[in-house]
């Protein structure tokens, strides 16, 4: 009965092939062969969330059970929401036109704050009492984990579960736990109770936080015996020994990233002072290249695609990248599968492999200068220097390439107009390069695209304490950058400051941006990611509606002493080492890569971590 | 070789762009001696009969692929259905030479049973034979260009219905021409004959079962050419 009526839906949507399933490589179980029913709901459209590695690995480790399913849940675009609550129509899985409500589990995944909203739209479609303590053994148990799940605070309402770091064995030891307390007939608040006792497992009914009369957090205490008062993140040791999916649901609709992503390394210890993932994500781990070989050819064959990318937070950095990517070149030829590389570290090696790639494929080269001059570079960490750039764009002139990209984020700590103009500087003499290549090498059509991003600082990061850029800073520096930036053979881009400044309240906010995020979902906040859909005058309006005032969470400066709403976790990076790492920005000092040379950052406490190193 | 597939129900919202890249997929899969095309990219050497519009399912549709070995129609059968997923099986696999006239070329018909129920579908399923008997049907055809006026009767070549009185529901059949100057939609088909009949029964989703060229005048499967 759902199931047709879903179909007659579809006759009405934009996208129908959005919610279809059915694709090659879905896995269908007998939900009466299985204890537990686990629906993995990715809080965006299906395009993107189909895009994202992390969910298919899951997917795959959680069908691999004899005794647990996996189904896949996306936020329906507005039109089918709309169209579903008019028709009385629950949030459903793909594969089998299940309620999500009917499941034993909900995982949901946190990638980017501003998909806070849809995951209160997705709890509500699915018909689950949008609160922790209003839901019975009748609702799903709701685990959320991913990258914002660093700072759980802002989602601690409405989540009854959050799993900390890596999720391969995680989502597996939760699937236990709620398995066993269905089982034995425990009560629900007892499963919370277990749950928390597993590592990377934090359950934020069992916490109570109390706040200073200025708003800053005051304590933060489990409230039981036997909570851990840390939560210490969950980290695969050995990647080659991890699950890694050896065949991919190919969608029928293009999806964003439409190809086989190959994970070569997690981690990174480049050290850049911006970034949360380059953080959270330590310590590096690499797979073998017997290991990557034998995934692609196996995705290969599993799954038709026409191109491979390798993905990871740095691939260049990848020990044994020129060897593996000559090899898979060499074994796909045939098969003319295209192979996407990292822009730079253009070695001598890697550089004839990328030649080669190119006999199959062009693609344009990106580089992440992040910011426009050296000493803002040193201030950011970002090891990656003028030289690099135009020496590596000089080659590829001359190789036959005429588009480079190039991301800059602007509203760095420390930043003055200096390293403003240093990107259009930076821009002038790429085109500068491309017009001092020898006509008969280079490429007709000269495209560089720049773009500029608004800095927001995250958790975890040397910059969690510095205030961001304000709207009216933000908003002055552009201008000046558009000024500035009208170069010939330059297209520049920018991002909108008003999404970034939201971000920033998340990334860094309390359980007191919980009421935030409810009252904007009420007053029909809803896909805040997309341009078309947000509207910033619904959000200051819940700001207002609680009391809140942004500017506290994103544009205020915190002092070392002040206790951190993430304090509580266990990151593997030391809040000792951050704030060592923030004086030394203060200072323009670059820190090495940790592969030259530990730094201390934390993560040697990690059994089986940084091995050999 | 011709494939020949469903575009089964749950799968009819495909458009013609999704549908190409997930047989090049399935063809890239099968570990069949597929043609590529020459040149800087090369792609898959593949034509559909014709295209299906995107929410209408079909029965026995055409896909010609080039291929660059010898092979079986049976290992074609069972390497395709190995990787398309059930809602887009392969029924029938016919291996053919160049000589083999192009498909889209040779599509003159196709066929689709048109159900409906509820009032008055007795009356339009016993209004066919005067309908038939007509000279001319003008109806309005519209494109995405202009709207004119045509007659429709020389491109109608069969219309039988099949009336269950118990249910008040009947199946037509039509088989229409379906060449690029004169293509006869069923929904227009319909629409004509209803209110020919005077009668608006219900009607149901419209499906293509049949694809069809012509052999002495007579109709044939493009497959069976």
């Amino acid at each position: 009965m759902l199931k047709e009526k879903i179909d007659g839906l579809l006759d009405r949507v934009q996208k129908p092939a959005r919610y279809m399933g059915g694709e090659m490589n879905c896995v269908l179980k007998d939900p009466d062969s299985v204890a537990i029913r686990y629906a993995f709901a990715f809080p965006d459209v299906y395009e993107v969330g189909m895009s994202h590695l992390g969910s298919r690995i899951l997917y795959d480790i959680i069908n691999k059970r004899e005794d647990a399913l996996c189904e896949r849940v996306f936020m329906p675009w507005v039109d089918m929401a709309d169209l579903m609550r008019a028709e009385d129509v629950p949030l459903f899985s793909l594969e089998t036109r299940t309620p999500v409500g009917d499941f034993d589990m909900l995982g949901i995944t946190l990638q980017y704050e501003m998909s806070y909203t849809n995951i209160l739209e997705i709890l509500d479609l699915a018909r689950i009492p949008m609160h922790s303590e209003d839901r019975t053994w009748d609702h799903p148990i709701v685990i959320a984990g991913g990258p914002c799940a660093f700072n759980p605070e802002p989602l601690h309402h409405f989540i009854d579960a959050f799993s900390i770091g890596d999720g391969e064995i995680s989502t597996l030891e939760t699937i236990d736990v709620v398995k066993a307390c269905k089982a034995e007939g425990v009560s629900r608040q007892e499963c919370l109770r277990r749950l928390s006792k597993l590592r990377g497992v934090y359950v934020p009914s069992l916490y109570e936080a109390t706040y200073h009369e200025d708003g800053t957090l005051a304590s933060f205490e489990p409230t039981e015996e036997g909570v851990p008062r840390t939560v210490v993140k969950n980290m695969v040791a050995d990647l080659d020994k991890a699950e890694y999916p050896e065949s991919i649901i190919v969608p029928f609709m293009e999806i964003v990233h439409d190809r086989i992503n190959i994970e070569v390394l997690r981690g990174c210890t480049r050290g850049c002072r911006f970034c949360q993932a380059g953080m959270i994500y330590r310590p590096v781990r690499e797979r073998s290249v017997e290991h990557l070989l034998d995934l692609a050819q196996k995705l290969v064959d599993e799954t038709g695609y026409e191109e491979i990318t390798l993905s990871s937070l740095s691939t260049g950095d990848y020990t044994c990248l020129p060897q593996l990517a000559h090899e898979l070149m060499e074994k796909f030829a045939e098969k003319r599968i295209a192979l996407s590389l990292p822009s730079l570290r253009l070695d001598s090696q890697l550089k004839e492999t990328l030649e080669e790639t190119q006999k199959v494929r062009k693609t344009s080269l990106t580089y992440a200068m992040e910011a426009g001059t050296q000493r803002l570079r040193d201030v950011i960490n970002k090891g990656i220097t003028e030289e690099d750039l135009i020496s590596s764009v000089t080659d590829a002139f001359a190789g036959g390439w005429s588009s480079v990209k190039l991301y800059f984020m602007f509203g760095l700590p420390t930043e003055t107009t200096e390293d403003l103009d240093g990107i259009a500087d930076l821009a002038g003499k790429v085109v500068r390069q491309y017009f001092a290549t020898p006509k008969h090498l280079r490429a007709k059509g000269l495209r560089v695209n720049c773009s500029a991003s608004c800095f927001v600082p995250k958790p975890f990061t040397p910059f969690q304490w510095e205030p961001q850029d304000t709207i009216e800073q933000f908003t002055e520096k552009q201008k000046h950058l558009c000024q500035i930036m009208r170069i010939k053979g330059v297209e520049f881009n920018w991002h909108e400051p008003h999404v970034s400044f939201l971000e920033a309240c998340f990334a860094r906010g309390d359980r007191k941006m919980a009421d935030v995020l409810e009252a904007a979902w009420r007053l029909g906040c809803r896909f805040d990611g997309w341009s078309d859909q947000f509207s910033f005058e619904k959000w200051m309006q819940a700001f207002e509606q609680c009391g809140v005032d942004p500017a506290f969470y994103a544009n205020r400066r915190r002092e070392k002493d002040e206790l951190l709403p993430w304090a509580f976790i266990d990151a593997g990076v030391t809040q000792a080492y951050l704030w060592r790492e923030r004086e030394r920005a203060m200072q323009a000092q670059v820190t090495p890569d940790c592969r030259k040379g530990c730094q201390g950052c934390g993560l040697k406490r990690f059994e089986g971590a940084c091995e050999g190193r | 070789m011709i494939l020949q597939f469903q575009k089964g129900d749950i799968v009819r919202h495909l458009g013609l762009l999704d549908l190409q890249r997930t047989m090049q997929r399935a063809l890239r899969r099968s570990g069949l001696p597929i043609a590529y095309s020459k040149g800087f990219s090369p792609h898959i050497v593949m034509s559909f009969a014709s295209a299906l519009s995107s929410g209408i399912p079909g029965d026995a549709e055409l896909l010609d692929v080039g291929l660059t070995d010898e092979t079986t129609e049976e290992a074609c059968l069972t390497a395709m259905n190995r990787v398309l997923p059930p809602s887009l099986a392969v029924s029938r696999v016919r291996l053919v030479d160049d000589r083999y006239p192009k498909l889209d070329a040779a599509l003159q018909q196709a066929q689709y049973p048109l159900p409906l129920r509820g009032g008055g579908t007795k009356a339009v399923a016993g209004a066919i034979d005067g309908f038939l008997a007509q000279q001319e049907i003008m109806a309005l055809r519209k494109t995405k260009k202009s709207e004119t006026m045509v007659n429709i009767r020389p491109m109608i070549h069969e219309l039988t219905a099949a009336y269950d009185e118990t249910q008040d529901c009947a199946v037509l059949t039509a088989r229409v021409s379906f060449v690029e100057a004169a293509t006869l939609k069923p929904e227009l088909l319909m629409e004509s004959l209803c209110a020919f009949a005077g009668a608006q029964p219900e009607r149901c989703e419209i499906r293509r079962t049949a694809l069809l060229g012509l052999v002495d005048g007579k109709p044939v499967p493009l497959i069976d050419l």
